[in-house]
């Protein structure tokens, strides 16, 4: 099952963090455990009984402050140095220009890849074993991309373009979520990043430069028809489609091959295809599709077409 | 009383002391610093339990995966208006209540150096609350977070008027606190008993005292920053949207301004009151007191330099992104320190674990944990992982619940018999206290995990993911014991009232002047006050054969500054914040300069002209002035009516120029000129006009012949002080917006 | 040239520095010989040699903004605190100079000093011109001394009270925070000639490749060190008027006892 674990990288960016992690935490469970051993050492060893006259009135004691303010600021100039070297690892300059732009909108997430011009959403194929110079951009609020495994968070700025590094080890897929507050339905605003090795990552990309699938039923063809009367084209692509190159919304020219739909409300079967259709507003309310009126004929043809979108 | 008291009667009764005390509009109408104090705390007892129970609406819809118990903007509008009301109306109500009520006692005054407004202040709270909650009724509330970030905050993705009640309520409590902070510097600077010097005030004061300082830095900002949502929500500024050139990285610095030091202002008072508690149930001083106090201004100081650390994901750039974490780090060293002086209080002593203490306890260990998920924070690369997740969400309440709750049920616990003469109950204090202990770990220990595995903050409900859900129905599970401790909480306090054991003056044994007058206090606090040589005189006096060293001059006969001018100054220093936010906002956006108007749209010269009426009429104010130490009545009117014309004169230009700007067709909306520079000036020109009022007040008053009193003098010359600060602002304006733009 | 061989050799032995170094040394001898506090004044020549010395100097002639903004922190807070430090017990000004010792002359003096000096023309100017760059070195110091004076002069009553001190203080923290905050945030570049520096020793692509140090962040660095490093001065200095507000009555003790 897929996790989301911080303390368990599965990239060098992530790693040099987990790296931070470790000493830091030991740093503070020995300060924790000397300040309330100390606490409860005061707590066991001076109870007071009624009628006990007053101890020795202590004032203080300068040398002790002086101290005790010493050693926390050698403790913080050492977590200082710690974190410096941390995030020079965690996060070094950019590419001159980017691998894959990832773009955050009210609720889902697209992925540009502008060397092959490959641009499809929420679902992030990478190559495994390669850093990747993303660019983060935002179309409306503010979002923030967040893979723990992989990386570090990072804010979706709209105008303010920023940049991570993403990277895995290990093929696999990776989760994540946006995770800065953008409205009704910020909680289903979910990444799948799918790492695999560099020869089915190509393929992946061959596939999905291809223009979407011919009709190949009636049904199907039927369903292509409604796409394009519908409205559906005022927001969602499907290359190979006349009219429809608009990316508001979700580009589709691949959707079937996607593991889930609505950023990860649901499961991609044709079934959930079928009714997200139907009422996405009761799957995802909130979310910026609107519910049509759809027909149960209609719908059997449209989310048949659109699961042959491998 | 009942329908046929005459208007004679009333008038008796509202004019008679005694009866007064008796009349049912008493405690509406009231002026005396211990009765608002107490409304106060009501007032925050009430908002704490609607805080409590939308966090148990959440709680519940948290406490399974994939729940559908609350639609999501129910879940969203909840979340944003219980960190609202916590922080606003719960935390600040009741840390202001508990300095109301024992300051003025502490440093042996009668009242609060401006007691009338210290009732506005107080009013400002259930206003500012109802105004808050009025949203539900029109359209819902806001649910865009307590922080409000742009541009979801902005029309275009909040459409209803949720937000700008969450602005406004916010701004008018603001003005509140920023009342109370003034009346607080002003307190303890002119309202001092004999032989109370500064370096004898006991830590409570003190570290309330510093805390007024940073509300009156800090809370304008976050009035500034509320000035330009409202503007770019109601009048088509853009500020904060990108589209239109503004900047939604600029909202978070603004507000995080206000923000990183608005949690210091809850949680000193928590310090002050734990630093009263643990010396007296340790039957020792507190250690290292000058420490204390220093490391609190320390604190202060620093704390309005740290506010970037709550934007290390939002692409500051590596340079900001180091500094802020160095200032960050460095402010855990003054924090840290003082839990180290607080434990050196507890060993060696003879302590006794009532309930306040108890609750002091358990807050230094819980402050401990949080202060070092607050230092895992500061650390930039960390922070890059545990930012915006349930990790960060535990570290902030165990500041807010975990330390600052706990106090001030130490605190209630402890001061309650001197307000009410009754004590509280011990069982039931006990019991509230475990509960709560058992209900906050069981909750947020665990959410530190639930953050590391990755789960986001303000989402509604979440995937089934392997741990998440027994982690969070874990977290729920804390929220019913919480509740039974608040349900005893409340009980307690209402069966004290009536049947608790009598206290008398000081049950505890304690050593500051509040326990040195009877339990609760007469209406003027003391009938005499004891001799003041050290920082305990109760301990003095109870001790005579090992008193305190005497701290400073032994007969200390302090000449004390006149309190309006203290009060007046520590408001012109809050106007600072305010004026300073919108001139750097202004010049943010100078530097970046757009297509349309700019500064050439501006008549430089003619401005000069009316600066030199404006800076003429403080020139005529000091004549004023000068007539009115020499009691000479008419010129004292003359010289300030020519002060009026003179502020008149240049306001008459500033509309004109207005004017002139409109029909050319800029406005507010036009672009980031013109937005900035109709806010900046506009804001200017609104507090002339209020001077203006004020001058004229003074003119009718002093035309009515009431100006020969000394009292009319000390007002007169803090009006005077407001009045040449106006100016100020307006010499910096000028060189910002008029003069800069020709230099370069 | 790399990082190491700039911090070997890029050390400018100016011989003018020096000879006012010696002269100083010589002339605080002769006015004050063993009353004055050496240590401190040692320290004071020190820091400035550095200033001017070190290879740190050579980065802040014209290379790097931050750099030179270190060497106005040095010169308008380090230097003049501890030449102050050095003055012996028993010094007092003279009395033409006490409209100097005036507390709102001494903070226009600090806090002009910086805003004074990074209007842009003036900037500039300093970093071209070695005449203007030294009426800027002198002015920074006794401006810096005009400033602490209200603060370290020698004797008690001299200075502000320790609460004054602190608002003293606090106040012009905050007027360098705000001219930091301005530098921070602005994307026009505040003293030109640092955007496109004349590469005399050959260091540009190191500090701009290896250091990372594009103009953009230069600046940025330059107006973080006026705001973090310069408040925490600012700091230590209103912590240590505390101390002297805590430690002031000692003495008391044994009367009270007796």
């Amino acid at each position: 099952m897929q996790t989301s674990n911080a303390l368990d990288p599965q990239s060098p960016q992530a790693r040099a963090i987990y790296d931070l992690a470790i000493p830091s935490t030991i740093i503070f469970a020995l300060i924790f455990v000397i300040v309330t051993g100390a606490i409860i050492y005061a707590i066991l060893r001076f109870r007071g009984r009624a009628g006990e006259p007053d101890p020795k009135q202590i004032p203080g004691n300068r040398k002790v402050e002086i101290a005790w303010t010493i050693i926390p600021f050698l403790i913080v100039i050492l977590l200082l140095v710690m974190t410096l070297s941390a995030m020079n690892r965690a996060d070094p300059p950019p590419a001159p220009s980017p691998d894959l732009v990832v773009t955050g909108h009210q609720f889902w997430w697209q992925a540009d890849y502008p060397g092959s011009g490959v641009i499809t959403a929420n679902e992030i194929h990478i190559p495994t074993g390669k850093p990747l110079s993303v660019r983060l951009e935002s179309k409306d609020v503010l979002h923030e991309f967040w893979v723990p495994e992989l990386t570090r968070k990072m804010s979706n700025v709209p105008g303010q373009p920023n940049h991570i590094w993403l990277q895995a080890d290990k093929p696999g897929a990776y989760i994540g979520q946006c995770s800065e507050f953008c409205g009704t339905q910020h909680a289903w605003m979910r990444i799948l990043v799918v790492a695999e090795e560099p020869s089915k990552f190509e393929e992946w990309q061959r596939a999905q430069l291809q223009p979407g699938l011919a009709t190949t039923s009636d049904a199907t063809a039927k369903g292509l028809a409604l796409f394009q009367t519908l409205t559906c084209i005022n927001c969602h692509a499907i290359r190979g489609v006349a009219g429809a190159d608009l990316r508001v919304a979700p580009d589709l020219t691949h959707v079937g091959s996607r593991k889930q739909l609505g950023a990860g409300i649901l499961e991609n079967t044709p079934a959930n295809m079928r009714l997200w259709l139907k009422s996405p507003q009761h799957i995802k309310p909130g979310a910026l599709m609107p519910d049509f009126t759809f027909t149960d004929e209609q719908l059997d043809q449209l989310s048949e077409y659109l699961s042959t979108l491998r | 009383m009942n329908g046929t008291t005459t208007i004679a009667e009333f008038r008796d009764a509202v004019l008679d002391p005694a009866k007064r005390a008796h009349y049912r509009l008493a405690w509406l109408s009231t002026v005396d610093h211990k009765r608002i104090a107490v409304l106060y705390m009501l007032t925050a007892l009430v908002f704490f339990i609607i805080g409590g129970v939308e966090a148990l609406f959440m709680r519940l819809q948290l406490a399974v995966p994939n729940n559908h118990f609350l639609q999501p903007d129910t879940f969203n509008q909840l979340f944003t208006m219980h960190g609202t009301t916590m922080i606003f109306l719960v935390v600040m109500p009741v840390v202001f209540g508990l300095a109301n009520y024992v300051l003025p006692l502490q440093i042996g005054a009668r009242d609060m150096a401006f007691p009338r407004l210290n009732a506005f202040g107080f009013w400002c709270v259930p206003f500012g609350g109802i105004l808050l909650h009025f949203s539900v009724l029109a359209g819902g509330a806001p649910a865009v977070g307590w922080f409000s970030y742009a541009p979801l905050s902005e029309t275009p993705y909040s459409s209803s008027p949720g937000v700008d009640y969450w602005a406004v309520a916010l701004f008018v409590l603001g003005i509140g606190s920023i009342s109370f902070a003034i009346n607080t510097i002003a307190t303890v600077i002119s309202l001092r008993g004999p032989g109370m010097t500064m370096r004898r005030l006991p830590l409570f004061t003190w570290i309330n005292f510093v805390n007024a300082f940073i509300i009156i830095f800090a809370l304008p900002v976050l009035n500034a920053g509320l000035a330009m949502i409202l503007i770019d929500r109601l009048l088509q500024g853009h500020f904060f949207l990108p589209f239109r050139g503004g900047s939604p990285v600029l909202w978070q610095h603004v507000f995080w301004a206000f923000g990183h030091p608005e949690v210091y202002i809850m949680a000193l008072p928590a310090f002050a009151m734990v630093s009263e508690i643990i010396p007296v149930f340790s039957r020792k001083p507190i250690f290292g007191y000058e420490f204390v106090a220093a490391s609190s201004v320390a604190i202060a100081v620093l704390s309005l330099g740290v506010w970037g650390h709550h934007m290390f994901t939002v692409g500051m750039g590596r340079p900001l992104d180091v500094f802020f974490a160095i200032s960050s780090m460095l402010i855990a060293i003054p924090t840290g320190v003082k839990v180290l002086n607080w434990t050196a209080t507890m060993l060696g002593g003879r302590i006794r674990f009532d309930v306040p203490m108890l609750c002091c306890i358990a807050f230094l260990i819980q402050f401990l944990v949080a202060g070092l998920t607050g230092i895992s924070h500061a650390s930039v690369a960390l922070d890059w992982q545990t930012k915006n997740s349930y990790f960060l969400v535990a570290h902030f309440h165990f500041v807010a619940v975990g330390a600052i709750v706990f106090a001030v049920l130490g605190a209630i616990q402890y001061w309650f018999p001197k307000m009410t003469g009754r004590m509280m109950s011990e069982s039931l204090g006990r019991w509230t206290f475990w509960l709560m202990v058992i209900g906050f770990n069981m909750t947020f220990v665990i959410q530190h995990f639930l953050g590391l595995l990755g789960m986001p903050r303000r989402v509604f409900t979440y995937p089934d993911l392997p741990n998440w859900g027994w982690m969070n129905m874990l977290s729920t599970a804390g929220v019913f014991f919480m509740s039974a401790s608040a349900l005893i909480l409340v009980w307690n306090l209402a069966t004290s009232f009536f049947r608790g054991k009598i206290a008398g003056d000081n049950p505890w044994d304690a050593w500051t002047l509040e326990w040195a007058t009877t339990s609760p206090p007469p209406h003027e606090n003391f009938i005499a006050l004891p001799p003041i040589r050290s920082r305990r005189p109760l301990w003095d006096i109870a001790n005579p054969d090992r008193p305190d060293p005497v701290v400073g001059e032994v007969s200390a006969a302090v000449a004390l500054p006149d309190h309006n001018k203290v009060g007046i100054l520590s408001f012109i220093l809050s106007e600072t914040g305010f004026f300073g936010a919108l001139i750097l906002a202004y010049l943010y956006f100078y530097a970046r300069p757009g297509a349309g108007p700019g500064p050439k749209e501006l008549d430089v010269p003619r401005t000069l002209v009316f600066s030199v009426c404006l800076f003429a009429s403080s020139f005529t104010f000091w004549r004023s002035e000068m007539a009115l130490h020499k009691q000479k009545r008419g010129s004292t009117l003359g010289w300030l009516a020519l002060t009026i014309v003179l502020g008149a004169v240049f306001l008459g230009g500033q509309a004109n120029e207005y004017w002139k700007l409109f029909q050319s067709g800029v406005d507010l909306s036009t672009n980031m000129f013109s937005t900035t520079f109709f806010t900046l000036t506009g804001f200017h020109g609104l507090h002339v006009l209020l001077g203006l009022i004020t001058l004229l007040i003074f003119l009718w008053l002093g035309w009515e012949g009431d100006s020969v009193s000394s009292k009319f003098d000390s007002a007169f010359k803090a009006a005077g002080y407001y009045w040449h600060f106006v100016d100020v602002v307006w010499v910096f304006v000028l060189l910002t917006v008029y003069i800069l733009p020709l230099v370069r | 040239m790399t990082t190491y061989q700039f911090f070997t050799t890029a050390w400018t032995w100016n011989s003018i520095v020096l000879i006012l170094s010696a002269l100083a040394f010589v002339g605080y001898f002769l006015a004050f010989g063993q009353r004055g506090r050496l240590l401190y004044f040692a320290a004071a020549v020190v820091v400035f040699l550095l200033a001017f010395i070190s290879p740190f100097s050579a980065l802040a002639n014209g290379y790097l903004f931050s750099a030179h903004m270190v060497q106005h922190i040095l010169l308008v807070l380090i230097v003049p605190a501890l030449l102050l430090l050095s003055l012996p017990w028993s010094f007092s000004l003279r009395p033409s100079l006490t409209y100097f010792s005036h507390p709102l002359v001494g903070w226009v003096a600090g806090v002009g000093a910086m805003w004074l000096w990074h209007a842009p023309t003036l900037c500039n100017a300093a970093a071209t011109s070695r005449t203007v760059s030294a009426i800027q070195t002198t002015s920074l110091i006794l401006m810096g001394s005009m400033f602490w004076w209200q603060v370290l002069a020698p004797r008690e009553e001299q200075r502000l009270s320790p609460l004054a001190g602190i608002v003293y203080l606090f106040s012009a923290c905050t007027a360098c925070s705000v001219l930091g905050i301005i530098l921070t945030f602005a994307p026009v570049s505040i003293c030109p000639v640092y955007q496109h520096p004349v590469d005399r020793l050959g260091m540009l692509s190191t500090i701009r490749g290896d250091w990372g140090l594009t103009s953009n962040r230069d600046q940025q660095i330059g107006g973080l060190l006026m705001w973090v490093p310069m408040c925490a001065i600012y700091v230590t200095a209103i912590l240590a008027q505390l101390a002297r507000w805590h430690s002031g009555s000692a003495p008391q003790t044994e009367e009270s006892n007796a």
